[in-house]
């Protein structure tokens, strides 16, 4: 017999069982996060019907607080060049590069240079006001305006069951100096640090028995609905930011209502097991390790055709232990130029960082795409908030793009542009994508125009 | 920059203060304020959508809006929060009986100043799919024990059953009666479930809908009238309810709660009142006050502080915890069980931790007669209250050497609300290492001897050298590598402007200070509504000074008066039909 009114304190208390998910119908490795080798089977015959060209990708990667440029820099000419120490990690891709010199990643307005830095690398725009201290005597807010990665999703992800996907490593909390990617103005978008949870977000349903998947679609579609039903109540009862955030949670949901009407994506079920602690900073290495992985498995599984991965966040403290280093990397990166440890420790750093990049291409370069593989249809974009750490300058900020592009862009250079508004650089990567009317990208940099002989 | 990446860690907002400093190139003052146009024109016709928003108290005198505690009503813009990480569990424990923590995988709530408020960004496809997954487990969980979920027995008849569950569990989850329109569309979802199923199917698909809803996940506040035209209105009784829990409990109403709305009692101070004192003498308060202290000194997180084992080989991830805990239970045992005195609050030279390792770091051991929750005395002239603990002096600390800079900002943001702006850029900021050779105020002498750093770091040093006698982990010392410490200091900026040594000192200098009283009650302001206050909270603030200063500075009296306040019962919303202007309003 039930308790009608239950007094609070004496109701029995349940621990939650998240195992009462739909992850109970998955199988668990043992603990340890071994992945088992991934077999793709994203065969042009399963998107319906006859041989059609593999999608183009787009991956943006992040890594914090400047490089030493010096150190970064290849040596030679635009295509017989030499590869400086810190990307020569990337040497067996070297005909897959295109590093970029001389990006300029315009500052003004509000925010400090580390939040300038951060909202701007992806999206070209001055921030807006807001809550966040920083900067000359002012607070700042969130960016002022979407993000390269969001812009070209809006029109790539309509085919694909999410239209992007945003994986994290320990980017911490909420706030200007930890976000990349804006939906819009004012609209973050947050990564996910947590690979089993983007694990169970992503690859959970692929192993639902086609029954029990109409049943879960069923009863998703009738939630969906009624909570849709909420949203649009309230939708008319708002106003100016306050209505924004109803539209926006309205998108999230018709979004997932999209992905619940939608065909399972014909893909092998992977395994996840994740076993250790991904906000632990000794575990940054192999949490960066499984996000990779399966940031390559939804590209493969078109689950998405443009993704992120953002290491920590600018200001990053991330501490290299597994490099023998003591002192966190945002302290690291103000020691001055003359210190040894600095420029020792540093390079270490941005070393270890293009050994992930690395890591990421071997991931994609492992899975066959028709006669090529997902390597040579993909665009890996790698950026950074700073120029350099102990100056936090602003040019040149190190760009370097990876992979085969689907052949739509001329790879293995080191190209020098002196002195230009990365904006160019966006709009370049629109055209990449395919978003060929694209003139220019963030209220920065107002001239029109990509990179001249970039594509 | 290291400053910035304080600001970051602790998330401090720019905050509207009572003074100002003048002195050029280094404080920041008000850099504008949202203030709303005048106040529209009273009564709002019922807009005619069943939404429940009506339980029939209404303060409108007239044409001119509600009457508040200084004529008009006046309040700032209140807008649209979500649930933290935190209230998200606590209220699933309360609505379900579930213990645990759902919310540990949501993405960072975001915070105003200090205090964790979800209130800026909008949510993306990431959040909607958190809550997703958190329902269906959620929904899972709470259908295994339907006799606990469900207020009737199904055999007697499922539909009927679902009906009466219906009734009782979505106002609860709402907090706020529920509509015949909302009820039907839950039976709905009920009935589709059902025919997939089960009766607990059905009964699981109903939470999984709930717990999704934006009227679960947000605090949804309309008032009496209908809010379209921007004008301010009276909350309704158990949007009042709402705020009184989510304040005092970080939780859900209580069922005397909602009985005490559902009978109008919370629109007269007398009802008021009585729920407060109820509430505070209540075990949840603990949390809720603890949380206030914890994130107003920016230590929520210390137990996450990592330090130099070389340094501090003592320092463990428990021993942090402990810290933590120590914060906790002394500002719960002065604030609830004592005369809740900011002066209490910062010189107390007692401690209420048990914790071995603790006590021993601080030098102190239990009484032979020490009953337990009685307070532990301290080694005499070493300790006064909150600024002197170990949770304090670890987070504001590097890894390897004390921090005046962190400490001294501690005091003049978080506890005389001035704001100061970064270094510039360019400097290198990183601190010089430890030298056994050299103080810590010799290695940081650039800061007074460069013009550049002097002008600000002259109100932060003064301040953070008279903590030099507590290490990274705030352990007492008296020497500082090979020379004793100089823990003398100076003070510039405030109504008890002087020099003094050691931090003792400082705090019985800041007990009688009203500049540290204000910021006291503009933080509680802060922590209470989730948002900054603005001028149109004048009302409020006054009155919030007022009653403090009338109380000898009890943070009950300041508990009390929030919730009396103009700010705390009536809402100003941004008109239906203002254009989204992104980032504007944040009030600086």
């Amino acid at each position: 017999m039930s308790n009608r009114h239950r007094v609070r304190g004496t109701a029995p208390r349940k621990p939650f069982n998240p195992g009462f998910s739909r992850r109970a119908f998955l199988g668990s490795t043992a603990a340890g996060a071994m992945l088992t080798p991934f077999v793709p089977l994203l065969e042009p015959e399963a998107r319906g019907g006859g041989v059609q060209p593999f999608p183009t990708r787009i991956i943006f990667l992040f890594s914090a607080n400047g490089t030493l440029h010096e150190r970064w820099v290849p040596t030679g000419g635009q295509t017989d060049f030499t590869l400086s120490q810190i990307l020569a990690p990337l040497e067996p891709y070297k005909d897959k590069l295109v590093i970029l010199d001389g990006m300029r990643v315009i500052r003004q307005g509000l925010g400090d240079g580390h939040q300038m830095g951060m909202a701007c690398m992806w999206t070209g725009n001055q921030l807006l006001a807001g809550p966040f201290q920083g900067g000359d005597g002012g607070t700042a807010g969130y960016s002022g305006g979407i993000s390269v990665d969001q812009h070209i999703a809006n029109t790539v992800g309509v085919e694909t069951a999410y239209k992007s996907l945003e994986f994290g490593v320990m980017t911490g909390g909420a706030n200007n100096w930890t976000r990349m990617c804006y939906a819009g103005p004012d609209q973050p978008v947050a990564p996910e640090d947590n690979p089993q949870a983007m694990f169970d977000r992503l690859f959970a349903d692929l192993d639902v028995d086609p029954a029990g998947m109409e049943k879960l679609k069923a009863e998703r579609r009738s939630v969906i609905d009624l909570v849709k039903g909420d949203l649009t109540t309230l939708t008319n009862k708002y106003g100016g930011n306050d209505k924004l955030k109803i539209e926006a949670h309205l998108d999230a949901i018709r979004a997932i209502e999209m992905r619940n009407e939608a065909a399972v994506p014909v893909c092998e079920q992977p395994v996840l097991n994740l076993g250790f602690d991904p906000y632990a900073n000794d575990n940054f290495p192999e949490t960066s390790s499984r996000q990779i992985d399966q940031l390559v498995m939804a590209l493969a599984c078109d689950l998405t055709r443009v993704a992120s991965l953002q290491w920590s966040a600018s200001v990053s403290g991330v501490r290299f232990s597994w490099l023998g280093q003591t002192t966190g990397h945002h302290d690291l990166s103000h020691l001055g130029d003359s210190d040894p440890t600095m420029l020792d420790q540093i390079t270490a750093v941005n070393i270890w960082y293009a050994e992930q990049v690395k890591y990421l291409l071997d991931q994609l370069a492992a899975i066959p795409e028709g006669d090529g593989t997902l390597l040579d249809h993909t665009l890996v974009v790698w950026g950074n908030e700073l120029s350099r750490g102990n100056s936090h300058g602003n040019h040149p900020v190190p760009f370097v793009l990876a992979g085969g592009a689907n052949g739509l862009i001329e790879m293995g250079r080191y190209l020098d542009y002196g002195d230009t508004p990365h904006n160019r650089m966006l709009v370049s990567l629109c055209h990449y994508m395919g978003l060929s009317e694209q003139q220019s990208f963030g209220d920065n940099d107002p001239a029109s125009g990509g990179l001249d002989g970039l594509i | 920059m290291r400053t910035s990446g304080w600001f970051r860690k602790n998330g401090v907002a720019s905050l509207l203060l009572p003074n100002v400093l003048a002195l050029a190139g280094c404080y920041t003052g008000v850099n504008g304020e949202r203030s709303t146009a005048g106040q529209d024109a009273g009564e709002s016709a019922d807009d005619g959508v069943d939404d429940g928003v009506d339980d029939g108290a209404d303060d409108d005198a007239g044409d001119d809006g509600p009457v508040g505690l200084c004529g008009d009503a006046e309040v700032g813009l209140t807008d649209l929060r979500r649930l933290t990480a935190t209230q998200y569990d606590n209220t699933i424990r309360d609505l379900l009986g579930i213990e645990g923590n759902p919310a540990a995988d949501f993405s960072a709530d975001e915070r105003v100043g200090p205090f964790k408020s979800n209130v800026a960004a909008p949510i993306g496809d990431l959040q909607a799919e958190q809550y997703m997954a958190a329902a269906e487990a959620l929904g899972y969980d709470a259908v295994t024990d339907l006799p606990a979920l469900l207020p009737c027995d199904p055999a007697a008849g499922e539909d009927a059953c679902a009906e009466q569950f219906i009734a009782e569990f979505a106002p609860k989850a709402y907090r706020r009666p529920i509509t015949a329109t909302e009820a039907a569309a839950l039976l709905e979802v009920y009935n589709e479930g059902k025919a997939e199923a089960d009766f607990a199917n059905g009964i699981r698909l109903v939470v999984q809908g709930v717990l999704q809803s934006p009227f679960f996940l947000y605090h949804v506040e309309f008032g009496t009238g209908d809010g379209a035209d921007g004008s301010i209105v009276t909350l309704t009784e158990h949007e009042l309810a709402s705020r009184l829990s989510y304040f005092l409990w970080d939780t859900m109403p209580d069922d005397e709660l909602f009985s005490a709305a559902d009978a109008g009692e919370l629109s007269t101070e007398a009802g008021m009142i009585e729920q407060v004192d109820r509430m505070l003498a209540d075990p949840r308060a603990r949390e809720a006050v603890a949380s206030f202290h914890l994130q107003w000194l920016g230590v929520d997180e210390v137990q996450g502080v990592e330090k130099s084992p070389e340094f501090y080989p003592n320092f463990t991830p428990e021993l942090a915890l402990a810290m933590r805990e120590e914060t906790a239970a002394f500002a719960n045992a002065v604030v609830l069980d004592g005369d809740g005195t900011l002066a209490t609050l910062l010189t107390a030279d007692y401690t209420f931790t048990e914790d071995p390792s603790l006590l021993a770091m601080y030098g102190a051991t239990l009484p032979a007669d020490h009953v337990a929750g009685d307070p532990v005395p301290l080694p005499a002239g070493q300790r006064a209250g909150l600024l002197t603990q170990a949770s304090v002096m670890t987070k504001h600390a590097h890894a390897n050497q004390t921090s005046p800079v962190h400490r001294g900002m501690v005091v003049r943001q978080n506890l005389l609300c001035q704001i100061l702006a970064p270094p510039p850029p360019d400097v290198d900021n990183v601190p010089p290492s430890p030298d056994p050779e050299a103080t810590t105020r010799e290695r940081f002498e650039q800061h007074r001897a460069d013009p550049s750093c002097s002008a600000c770091h002259n109100l932060i040093d003064g301040f953070g050298f008279g903590f030099e006698h507590y290490d990274g982990t705030g352990a007492w010392r008296d020497m500082d590598g090979v020379n004793p410490v100089d823990a003398t200091g100076w003070i510039v900026g405030t109504d008890f402007d002087g020099d003094f040594d050691g931090a003792v000192a400082l705090a019985q200098n800041m007990a009688g200070s009203e500049l540290v009283a204000q910021c006291v009650a503009r933080q509680w302001f802060r922590f209470a509504f989730g948002r900054a206050e603005s001028s149109d909270d004048e009302c409020t603030t006054d009155a919030l000074d007022t009653a403090f200063a009338e109380s000898g500075q009890d943070v009950k009296a300041l508990i009390r008066q929030l919730v009396l306040s103009d700010s705390f019962r009536f809402r100003r919303a941004t008109p239906v039909g203002a254009e989204s202007v992104p980032g504007e309003g944040e009030v600086r």
